[in-house]
């Protein structure tokens, strides 16, 4: 089963090529099924994997490389040719994130299939859906992190094209170039890192890289720089502060793929990549501490921002980020189980009150939460979905956000103590903003008559993967926390030197109880407030502090921030721009030019005058040279040649002599060259 | 007898031969002073070889083809005087100025 593990991220690629080029755009064009089945049977392989895993039949880590291409490269400034391998990396982390991947993309495409309908693009959306999948798989398994990164960089686009799915509205365009370039700056980063990883290993293999860390080669300022380099990879595509502007906007895409790519899946490819390079960060104090506090900033920040927001999808965007903020900072403080125990129910839970949002959207035609209320009696399954998904994301006991995100207090907790705080208080946040959400959409009077008397149940294709998430968001934290199953199923194996008693949480028991009573107050709280029909208080109190409101519907002024720094770049440049024309290119650039003309005159007479005369001086010493020959031998006889060559010859003869025999060989060739001159001086005839 | 005596035989006859093929104004005559060089440089060859090397055939062997060639030669030359002779009936080199620049 695992030899053929590299088809899971092949069969959606080519799933999504022969759905973009091989039909053409029609309503009831079979296509989306092509999708739908090539992510399943990779949600079967999946699924097969990890319960192999799980059962012991498969024993992870498996690893398999293929040689792509070689080049010459410098590592350590020894050079060398490097054979660069394709190849697959599965470990229980993986294998974990496979099935994560596959689950919530199978389903989104089901549900899709109602959302959708109609769309006059349907087609091309599941080629888009399709080709995500195979990008994010490809960055799930691969084993190279330069083809990581790759995957990564074609999750990103993928996500630029998804976002801006509706072109022809106003917002989507430029919300997905805000995605786009904002991980891009975060990429700018991560591609340093990758770099510099090269630069100290010579390899981009994860197993290598590893080997090379364990035996302590990896200098610990070098680590430093590539851990901070990969949190700002993942701080731009995890949406970590102060990256995450772009996620909130992203929005503005279809709905299921905002449950797909901007909640489940490719928002945790950020906090997947720090956990796949675990070991990196195991050495460096330094960018261990970032992270958990990068982590804990935004875990805040975004919850805050989350409690005044009156858009239904923004609202849950701010919560993603936020959650992906406490998988940050659990990771940062070494619980690397918890982090990724919290992801996966995470994409479950999160997925689920997205597709909820969307049927929510799909029923009333409005994201705006002030226009909807009173839908429970109208959409009933709907209603207990988003219920599952809020208890499990609040944090009631039993339901599986409880266990992961108890699992990451406590980890917290024994860390550091003020992280733990910021926590506790944004899970307390969460709770509160959560159950806003729901008495605001489902409870109280209607507000709208118009949008109450349309909305209706969803069809059964989005109502399937409500009921399918709905089990898992409420049961999937307890089959995993059982005994312990998902960190012996997904654990950091600690480099060797190094204290492996990071996972073991010793903080005291009550503390759970005491961050549950406390969300439970928030709840209360969120009931006065949000529970009646009209939010009277609410309303008062948000003009006590508007202040505060303020700033926090302005997004900490984050986004004016970024603008004003791009503004910043534009004056840079302007000036860069009067300096290139006015300084460099009139002083150096024509300068330059002036002074090569008057060289290249120099050059000339020099050429005309000294060059040119001496070639023609050869020229006529040759010629007078020949003429003064020529008159020599002028005559045509060809004893005289001969006797020209018998003389040089017997010149040259004398030359060679050795000394001792100088006398003898000097009277021989002067009597010869005697008898000679004078056969020259007689002139025949 | 040394071989510096069959040296000095071999030298005087290459001188008697140049001096022929210097001063012979019959086209005949300087090819004899050639043949009467080739023989020189055999005798030397022949002397060299039976001294410095009594076992080899070396330069012995030389000698023979150097009598092929001298032959051969005499062959060319005496068929270029007899064309030459044909057309301008004369056989003194100076005469023979036809290619004069």
């Amino acid at each position: 089963m695992l030899q053929h593990v590299y088809l899971i991220p092949l069969i959606p690629l080519a799933a999504s090529i022969l759905i973009l080029l091989g039909a053409k755009e029609d309503p009831r064009s079979p296509m989306p099924f092509l999708g739908i089945a090539a992510t399943g049977w990779c949600l079967l392989q999946s699924i097969a994997i990890f319960y192999g895993a799980a059962t012991g039949a498969l024993s992870l880590p498996y690893g398999a490389d293929w040689r792509w291409f070689s080049f010459g490269a410098t590592a350590g400034g020894k050079p060398f040719l490097y054979d660069m391998p394709v190849g697959v990396l599965i470990d229980g982390s993986a294998a974990m994130m496979l099935v994560v991947v596959t689950l919530v993309s199978f389903l989104v495409q089901v549900y899709s299939l109602s959302y959708m309908r109609g769309d006059p693009r349907f087609k091309r959306y599941y080629a888009y859906l399709s080709f995500f999948t195979a990008s994010m798989l490809g960055l799930v398994v691969s084993s190279n992190l330069l083809v990581t990164f790759s995957c990564w960089e074609l999750v990103g686009f993928s996500s630029y094209m998804l976002i801006g799915f509706w072109f022809e509205r106003p917002d989507p365009p430029y919300a997905a170039k805000k995605a786009f370039i904002t991980t891009k700056l975060g990429d700018l980063g991560l591609y340093l890192a990758l770099m510099l990883i090269f630069c100290q290993v010579g390899s981009f293999q994860i197993p290598q890289i590893r080997e090379f860390v364990a035996r302590g080669f990896m200098p610990a300022a070098a680590a430093t720089a590539i851990g901070l380099g990969i949190l700002c990879g993942a701080a731009g595509k995890s949406a970590q502060f102060p990256l995450f502007i772009w996620l909130p906007d992203a929005m503005e895409g279809p709905t299921p793929v905002s449950a797909l790519i901007h909640a489940a899946t490719m928002v945790a490819a950020g906090i997947y990549l720090v956990a796949r390079c675990y070991f990196i960060f195991a050495i460096s104090p330094v960018a261990m501490e970032t992270v958990a506090w990068i982590g804990a900033i935004t875990a805040l920040l975004a919850a805050t921002m989350a409690m005044v927001s009156y858009d239904i999808k923004r609202v849950l965007a701010f919560s993603t980020v936020s959650q992906l903020g406490f998988m940050m900072c659990a990771l940062g403080s070494w619980g690397f189980s918890a982090g990724l125990f919290h992801l996966t129910t995470h994409a479950a839970f999160k997925a689920l009150l997205f597709l909820c949002a969307g049927s929510v959207i799909h029923a009333v035609h409005t994201n705006d939460m002030r226009q909807m209320g009173n839908l429970d009696k109208k959409m009933p399954i709907t209603f207990f979905a988003t219920l599952a998904g809020t208890f499990a994301i609040a944090g009631i006991p039993g339901f599986s956000g409880f266990f992961s995100k108890d699992m990451i207090l406590e980890r917290v907790f024994e860390h550091d103590p003020r992280l733990f705080a910021i926590l506790a208080f944004s899970a307390c946040l969460t709770a509160f903003y959560m159950f806003r959400l729901v008495f605001m959409t489902f409870l109280g009077q209607e507000r709208d008559m118009d949008r109450y008397l349309h909305a209706h149940e969803s069809p059964w294709p989005m109502t399937v993967p409500l009921f399918v998430l709905m089990a898992l968001a409420a049961f999937s934290g307890w089959l995993l926390d059982r005994g312990e199953f998902f960190t012996r199923l997904v654990h950091f194996e600690a480099l060797p030197g190094q204290a492996a008693a990071h996972e073991a949480a010793h903080a005291p028991a009550y503390l759970t109880w005491y961050v549950t009573a406390a969300v439970f107050f928030a709840i209360y709280l969120a009931y006065r407030l949000y529970g009646g029909s009209n939010f009277r208080e609410a309303e008062s109190i948000k003009r006590r502090c508007a202040p505060v409101f303020n700033l926090l519907e302005r997004r900490y002024y984050l986004d004016k921030f970024f603008l004003a720094l791009v503004g910043l770049g534009d004056q840079a440049a302007r000036l860069a721009f009067w300096i290139d024309s006015e300084v460099v290119d009139r002083f150096f650039v024509d300068g330059w030019g002036l002074l090569m003309l008057a060289l290249a005159r120099l050059c000339h007479l020099f050429d005309d005058n000294i060059i040119d005369r001496s070639i023609d001086g050869t020229g006529g010493l040759s010629v007078s040279l020949g003429g003064t020959l020529r008159w020599i031998v002028r005559r045509g006889l060809v004893q005289e040649y001969l006797l020209w060559s018998a003389a040089v010859m017997s010149v040259l003869t004398l030359l060679t002599l050795p000394a001792q025999r100088y006398c003898l060989g000097a009277s021989v060739g002067l009597g010869l060259l005697a008898i000679l001159t004078l056969l020259l001086v007689r002139r025949p005839r | 007898m040394s071989l510096g005596h069959y040296l000095l035989l071999g030298a005087a006859l290459f001188i008697i031969g140049l001096f022929g093929a210097l001063t012979r104004r019959n086209v005949i005559g300087i090819l004899m002073s050639i043949e009467l060089m080739f023989n020189a440089a055999n005798i030397n060859l022949a002397a060299c070889n039976s001294y410095l090397h009594p076992a080899g055939v070396a330069g012995m062997t030389l000698a023979v083809f150097v009598i092929t060639v001298a032959a051969a030669e005499v062959v060319v030359g005496l068929a270029l005087v007899l064309a030459v002779y044909r057309n301008s009936a004369t056989a003194y080199v100076e005469d023979f100025s036809l290619l004069k620049g």
